[in-house]
């Protein structure tokens, strides 16, 4: 399997202020993005995620450590031939229109005027941007810049795509078409990786994640290994059951008109309740069995910090 | 790091280059049009406006590129805006002494221009009238240069008459009062000077001037009964008591000391017995 | 070092600046300053075609300075600010080319800009003299050759100071480079030690801008020195390249945080 990027060691601090004081920021990060699947780097604010994305990209120069970019050295201007890329909070230039904004990043990559023509109308209309095609960027919702800046990310048909908090500022419907464009890039064999704090969105698409907290890798790998798929406990919803008799089985969360949700640790006492329900003719709303989510991993990572 | 030393021996090479190329222009010769650099100095007034406050800044500076510029003798043409130049300093700062005085210097060390060192100093009377210092040269240059007494005493006449000015103001009044003939101005003001003299040395000084003032009068007096006598009778007198029986003169005038003047019947001179500062 | 990249970068500035509106407020007022001369012209007794001269040359060296100087300490800082810059650099250019881009699409800008003024400017003169005079035109391509170094200089603050005091930095640079002949006095005057050294060295290392001054020489009607011309030129080349290379170098390694 090929590795897209490889981050080795890297280490960066910042002297801020006016007596220098140094701060830092990336103590010894490492980890590995493998070709053709989705990636997710999450962790809490001033973790160092964008950090890490910068020096990956070349706006910040690590103190040390190394980095491999789609095979090559990452300060190598060929390494982001084939890179795309949408940062945090989009700023563009504001006095184009979103067309002239494309077709700008296209030059850069040296693409010729009929290819990056078709490219470009092809993009807009992929993030749903195409009826503002002529409208200049200064209008723009953030919403819209996101998109947009989608579009820009992927005018080079890249093979490998870096995106920063993509999913931030977007409405449910925006967020959904979002993850299925992100579906996409990996089905046309492309390599995602994105940074997000909608823990629900990366425990939807992700195949692997890194968890990174005050500067250091504290958790990678498949998500499939690092959540466990033991059941907690389970919540269930029934009625026809007087609350008294279901007392022993399980924590009564809420009582309302004849409705009575449980909260059930034990599996059998789950089976339990069933029979009970049956036994006197009451019904099962709802059964949900609530395993470990990312979101209780992430939050036992970042509690003791 | 071997990119940033390729590019700092660039840099090295680059700053040797415009060095010496700097250097090779500065010996290209170029005309200089003698105030062409200053034909657009505008009037003080609109200088004044965008200088914003530091006017008097702007004047030091544009005086100190003045004493430069006048000093450098190769520039010929240089008096053509000198009025326009301390124009605009005097406009810019019109407390500051110093250009007015200097000015005036330049002008008449450096262009014999008395005319336009009396404009200068008259320019700074004007704004600052409480500078003696103005006059007092003004009329210093008048009777020096100029030998225009009647100029030189009118100047210091202002000098004398500005509070704080010095006393030597009022004596040089009095001197050029006599030098231009008016003897009752001359008395007047040596007499103002020996009464108010503060030491013995001033009250000899004015003593031998009414001495010479009175002598001058006396002089006149007798020269004029003289000249009377000479139609009525054709001759000399032999003495000058024959003047007052004659009736041309009402008393004979005696010197301050009160001693008698001398007369040669011969050639008709008048003269004191003794200089009036050998007294 | 790809021209492809310098020129999409250089016209994307182009088009930038050219949308930039305190440009035209300052070609306006150039205009009015042209004008001007017009009116101190009728002012004048005698040679009038000097006054319409003069002013209108220094008029246009003195806005195109500004020009250069506005919008050129905003052209790195902004992007920086903005941040427009981390999208840019994600793309496969070098650093250098992106910063020589934006000088390349100032100096485009500042171009047009004093094509736009010099033609205001000689059909002034040709109303006041019936003919056109190319000297003037050599006088108006050295004042292009001062604002490109100009710019240079603007763009170089940009890379590091915000762009008030960038402002400041570079109209200093200005004022000091038109006052050389003071700091030559001042050496002179010097008594010997660290003073008169550092004040050698700093006459050594700012430029002598009288140097692109062609106006004496144009508006007498005196002959221009062929030497002068290119030694000036080749200085002002020179002394550009420099700059932007320091440029370059602070450039180069800058975290942008």
């Amino acid at each position: 399997m090929k590795t897209v990027l490889a981050i080795e060691n890297v280490y960066k601090s910042f002297s801020t202020g006016f007596i220098p004081k140094k701060r830092e920021i990336l103590k010894g990060i490492s980890f590995s993005v493998a070709e053709g699947e989705i990636f997710g780097y999450l962790g809490p604010n001033g973790a160092g995620k964008t950090t890490t994305l910068k020096s990956v990209l070349g706006l910040i120069f690590p103190d040390e450590g190394r980095i491999e970019l789609l095979g090559r050295p990452h300060l190598d201007p060929r390494a982001k031939e084939r890179l795309g890329f949408l940062p945090e909070n989009p700023y563009f230039y504001d006095y184009l229109t979103a067309r002239e904004f494309l077709d700008f990043y296209g030059q850069l990559f040296g693409i010729a005027k009929s290819v990056r023509d078709e490219r470009t109308a092809r993009l807009l209309k992929v993030v749903g941007m195409d009826r503002s095609s002529g409208l200049q960027l200064r209008k723009f919702s953030r919403g819209m810049l996101q998109r947009v800046g989608l579009a820009q990310a992927l005018i080079n048909d890249p093979a490998f795509v870096i995106l920063d908090e993509p999913l931030g500022g977007l409405d449910p419907l925006g967020r959904k078409e979002i993850r299925d464009i992100i579906l996409n890039l990996r089905r046309e064999g492309k390599t995602v990786l994105f940074t997000s704090h909608i823990l629900q969105d990366i425990e939807m698409i992700c195949d692997r994640v890194a968890i990174i907290v005050g500067g250091r890798i504290l958790s990678q790998g498949k998500l499939t290994d690092l959540i466990s798929e033991k059941v907690l406990f389970t919540e269930v919803t029934v009625s026809g059951v007087e609350v008294h008799e279901l007392a022993a089985l399980g924590e009564s969360l809420t009582a309302q008109a004849d409705r009575v949700l449980l909260k059930v640790v034990e599996e059998d006492k789950v089976q339990d309740i069933l029979a009970l329900v049956q036994k006197k003719n009451g019904r099962v709303h709802s059964l949900i069995p609530r395993t470990q989510t990312l979101e209780d991993l992430f939050v036992d990572m970042v509690k003791p910090q | 790091m071997k990119k940033n030393v390729s590019l700092g021996l660039v840099l090295v090479l680059l700053a040797l280059s415009f060095m010496g190329l700097k250097v090779r222009i500065e010996q290209i010769p170029r005309p200089k049009v003698p105030g062409s650099s200053i034909i657009y100095l505008p009037s003080g007034k609109y200088l004044k406006m965008t200088t914003f406050g530091y006017s008097s800044l702007a004047a030091d500076l544009i005086y100190i590129w003045a004493i430069q510029y006048y000093g450098d003798t190769a520039i010929a043409d240089r008096f053509a805006y000198f009025t326009h130049i301390f124009d605009v300093i005097s406009e810019l700062d019109p407390k500051y002494i110093d250009p007015y005085r200097i000015g005036a210097l330049i002008a008449i060390y450096d262009n014999q221009d008395i005319p336009l060192a009396l404009k200068i100093l008259d320019m700074g009377l004007a704004k600052n009238p409480d500078q003696w210092i103005f006059p007092l040269e003004a009329g210093h240059y008048a009777q020096m240069y100029a030998k225009d007494h009647e100029l030189a005493k009118a100047y210091f006449k202002k000098a004398m008459d500005i509070p704080g000015a010095p006393n030597v103001a009022k004596r040089l009044y009095a001197a050029a009062s006599f030098k231009t003939s008016d003897l009752k101005t001359a008395w007047e003001t040596w007499l103002e000077v020996y009464q108010t003299a503060p030491d013995d040395q001033i009250k000899k000084i004015a003593s031998n001037h009414l001495y010479e003032v009175k002598a001058a009068v006396d002089t006149a007096a007798l020269k004029s009964a003289l000249e009377k006598y000479r139609e009525r009778f054709g001759r000399n007198p032999v003495e000058l008591r024959q003047l007052v029986r004659a009736g041309f003169l009402s008393s004979l005038p005696q010197d301050l000391d009160g001693k008698d003047y001398l007369y040669d019947p011969q050639t008709g001179e008048i003269k004191t017995q003794v200089s009036p500062w050998k007294r | 070092m790809t021209i492809k990249i310098l020129k999409v970068i250089a016209l994307n500035t182009f088009k930038e600046a050219v949308r930039d509106r305190i440009l035209y407020l300052l070609l306006f007022f150039a205009a009015v300053s042209i004008l001007f001369a017009r009116v101190l012209a009728l002012l004048t007794v005698g040679d009038r075609a000097k006054i319409v001269k003069d002013v209108g040359l220094a008029s246009i060296s003195l806005f195109g300075a500004l020009m250069a100087i506005l919008i050129g300490t905003g052209l790195v800082y902004k992007e920086i600010e903005k941040r427009t810059i981390f999208t840019i650099i994600s793309k496969p250019i070098r650093r250098p080319e992106f910063l020589l881009g934006k000088f390349f699409g100032l100096v485009l800008t500042l171009f047009v800009m004093l094509l736009a003024m010099s033609l205001i400017f000689l059909a002034l003169v040709f109303v006041h003299t019936g003919t056109i005079e190319w000297t003037l035109l050599a006088a108006i391509l050295f004042i292009f050759l001062e604002l490109v170094l100009i710019t240079a200089v603007a763009i170089f603050f940009s890379c590091f100071s915000t762009p008030i005091l960038s402002s400041l930095f570079a109209l200093s640079f200005y004022f000091i480079g038109h006052f050389s002949w003071s700091l030559e006095t001042f050496i002179k005057k010097a008594r010997p030690g660290a003073t008169k050294v550092l004040l050698q060295v700093l006459y050594a290392v700012l430029p002598d801008l009288e140097n692109f001054n062609l106006k004496t020489e144009v508006v007498h009607g005196l002959p221009l020195s062929a030497a002068h011309l290119l030694y000036s030129a080749a200085y002002g080349i020179v002394y550009t390249a420099f700059i932007l290379a320091l440029a370059v170098l602070i450039f180069r390694r800058r975290d942008f945080v």
